[in-house]
């Protein structure tokens, strides 16, 4: 309960109340009936307001600035890192490999194509020619003065990455024609073999109605050609598919090399066994070992010349076909279904870069969230001191 | 005083407008007395006074009738402006050595009671800068207790403790002068 004294007291401070200026309260008024219009927001830099900042309480900020340029940094590093390591993979994809591996990309070129079979016997004196040779032809895979396989410059073809190496490909097309573009088409198929230098192995072509009419071709195609070859198959008609397949076969190629040239030194030692035998059973003997290992050796020539072959030649099937595509997502109208997927690529792709954005922007909203809420919480301290 | 900043749906703005310019006439030279009496400084108080009038206006759809009345949440805006101007300017120390100016306590409008104002002014002088703070939120703002608490954040009993603990103070610091 207050008593006189309290107030008088009261009375006495009310008198003491400061009043401010009519002038500011006119200014004020003015402001306030208009709606208090926004002042300059930025504060005026100004160097001695800096100057005048202590070192300590510049720590705070500072700290959470560098933390905030680490994260970014470090998000950036990280999704720079992520793109090359996804780059070298494409890269690594487009490259053969040991293993099978399949690409709708064109391979590689290989060495120009000599010619579409070589003979047997030209196949040992040129056991490698469908490897490729990518670095160049002082660095080609070559035999030495002993018949010895030496794999080009540094490099060895069984090596995993290495340059030089046989790589069997195959590719499929299937074109969609009307039932009575069938004939005309399969001309034009026979007509890009040969203009690029390829064997047309098997073909069938059949008539009638559509979805029965249609045609079939194995193909082999000079794997030098094989992209132009595909590029000319691929004009005659709606391309329905188009699939490219590799497979590394460096490995064996090497390897039947090996055991030719070891052959082949077997046999001369053999022959000189024989000049030097002085027996009639001891002639027999060697020629029966000459022989069986002259058969071994052809076996290993006719495998090499396989090899050589499957590096050399491409197997392309071509199928012509007639009435609605299998797959109605490849070629034709656009349908709902095609809609349908676009729009599921499209929320795929929009959902991955919003995963990569939130990997970015999370950690640096959470650094930002915790360096406001800090300084709340050090505004907050430093209001309390200012009176306390 | 019961007032509501935020109004129903269609006409939302002009009431809150209007509201607030009830608050602003009704607060204008209260919020200042009590800024002046923590700066200590004419002009910053003006200034100062003027931003946190332009930030309640600013926030003035955000006010929530539930959390106090608006004189409280006007007062600690003000607050908050005020403890930023002396903490950004250093002031602390002038403020608690800073003999009172006189002239604009408005000293001299009474020749007779000066040498009584000058007395209570220099106690005034005498209190912590909190127990001063509480007795300019009372009388010169004019808040009653439970606006006190809302604006320094704690009970109303508390608020109520610390005042009168100030006016005893006060009291005696006025007795011992005189």
């Amino acid at each position: 309960m207050e008593t006189p004294r309290d107030d008088r007291l009261a009375e006495e401070l009310r008198a003491l109340r400061p009043a401010p200026r009519p002038e500011f309260t006119a200014e004020l008024d003015e402001r306030a009936a208009a709606g208090f219009p926004r002042r300059s927001r930025l504060p005026r830099f100004s160097f001695d307001r800096l100057r005048a900042i202590q070192p300590r309480r510049m720590l705070l900020p500072a700290g959470g600035v560098a933390v905030i340029a680490i994260a970014v940094t470090s998000a950036v590093v990280g999704i720079s890192g992520t793109s090359e390591e996804s780059g070298r993979r494409t890269v690594e994809a487009t490259a053969p490999s040991p293993e099978d591996t399949s690409s709708t990309q064109p391979p590689r070129r290989l060495k120009e194509f000599a010619a579409p079979i070589a003979p047997v016997e030209s196949a040992a004196a040129e056991p490698l020619r469908g490897i490729e040779r990518m670095s160049g032809a002082a660095s080609a895979p070559s035999f030495d003065g002993g018949g010895r396989f030496v794999p080009g410059s540094a490099e060895l073809a069984s090596k995993p990455g290495v340059r030089n190496r046989a790589v069997e490909r195959s590719a499929q097309i299937v074109l969609g024609a009307d039932p009575a573009d069938v004939g005309e088409d399969s001309s034009k198929v026979f007509e890009a073999v040969h203009a690029h230098d390829g064997i047309v192995m098997r073909s069938s072509t059949r008539e009638g109605k559509p979805g029965v009419a249609g045609a079939r071709f194995e193909l082999l195609i000079p794997s030098a050609k094989l992209s132009d070859a595909l590029a000319a198959l691929s004009e005659i008609d709606e391309v329905r598919s188009r699939h490219e397949a590799t497979a590394d076969i460096t490995a064996p190629t090497v390897n039947v090399s090996e055991l030719l040239q070891d052959s082949k030194a077997r046999i001369d030692s053999l022959l000189g066994q024989l000049q030097e035998a002085e027996t009639e059973s001891e002639r027999e003997a060697v020629e029966a070992e000459l022989r069986q290992e002259r058969r071994h050796r052809a076996r290993l020539r006719a495998s090499l010349q396989n090899l050589q072959r499957r590096a050399d030649l491409s197997r392309v099937l071509v199928r012509i076909e007639t009435g609605a595509a299998e797959n109605p997502t490849e070629g034709g109208a656009w349908s709902v279904g095609d809609a349908l997927d676009d729009a599921g690529k499209i929320l795929a792709v929009a959902a991955a870069v919003t995963v990569v954005a939130l990997a970015i922007l999370g950690p640096i909203a959470l650094i930002a969230l915790l360096a406001w809420l800090a300084h709340r919480a050090w505004i907050r301290r430093e209001r309390r001191r200012v009176l306390s | 005083m019961e007032q509501t900043l935020v109004a129903e749906a269609k006409d939302a703005p002009r009431a809150g407008d209007l509201a607030f310019d009830r608050l602003y006439r009704s607060s204008r030279d209260d919020v200042y007395a009590y800024v002046a009496s923590l700066l200590r400084d004419a002009p910053a108080a003006e200034e100062v006074t003027a931003a946190a009038f332009e930030r309640a206006y600013r926030k003035r759809n955000r006010f929530d009738p539930e959390r106090g009345e608006p004189r409280a949440w006007l007062f600690g805006i003000a607050r908050n402006a005020a403890l930023d101007e002396l903490r950004r300017r250093g002031r602390q120390a002038e403020l608690t050595a800073e003999p009172a100016d006189l002239e604009s306590f408005g000293a001299a409008e009474g020749a007779e009671h000066s040498e009584r104002r000058l007395a209570v002014s220099t106690a005034l002088e005498q209190l912590e800068p909190a127990e001063r703070e509480l007795i300019a939120l009372k009388f010169f703002a004019g808040l009653e207790n439970r606006e006190i608490a809302r604006v320094l954040g704690v009970s109303e009993s508390n608020a109520g403790t610390k005042l009168h603990r100030a006016m005893t103070k006060l009291r005696e610091a006025c007795d011992g002068d005189a």
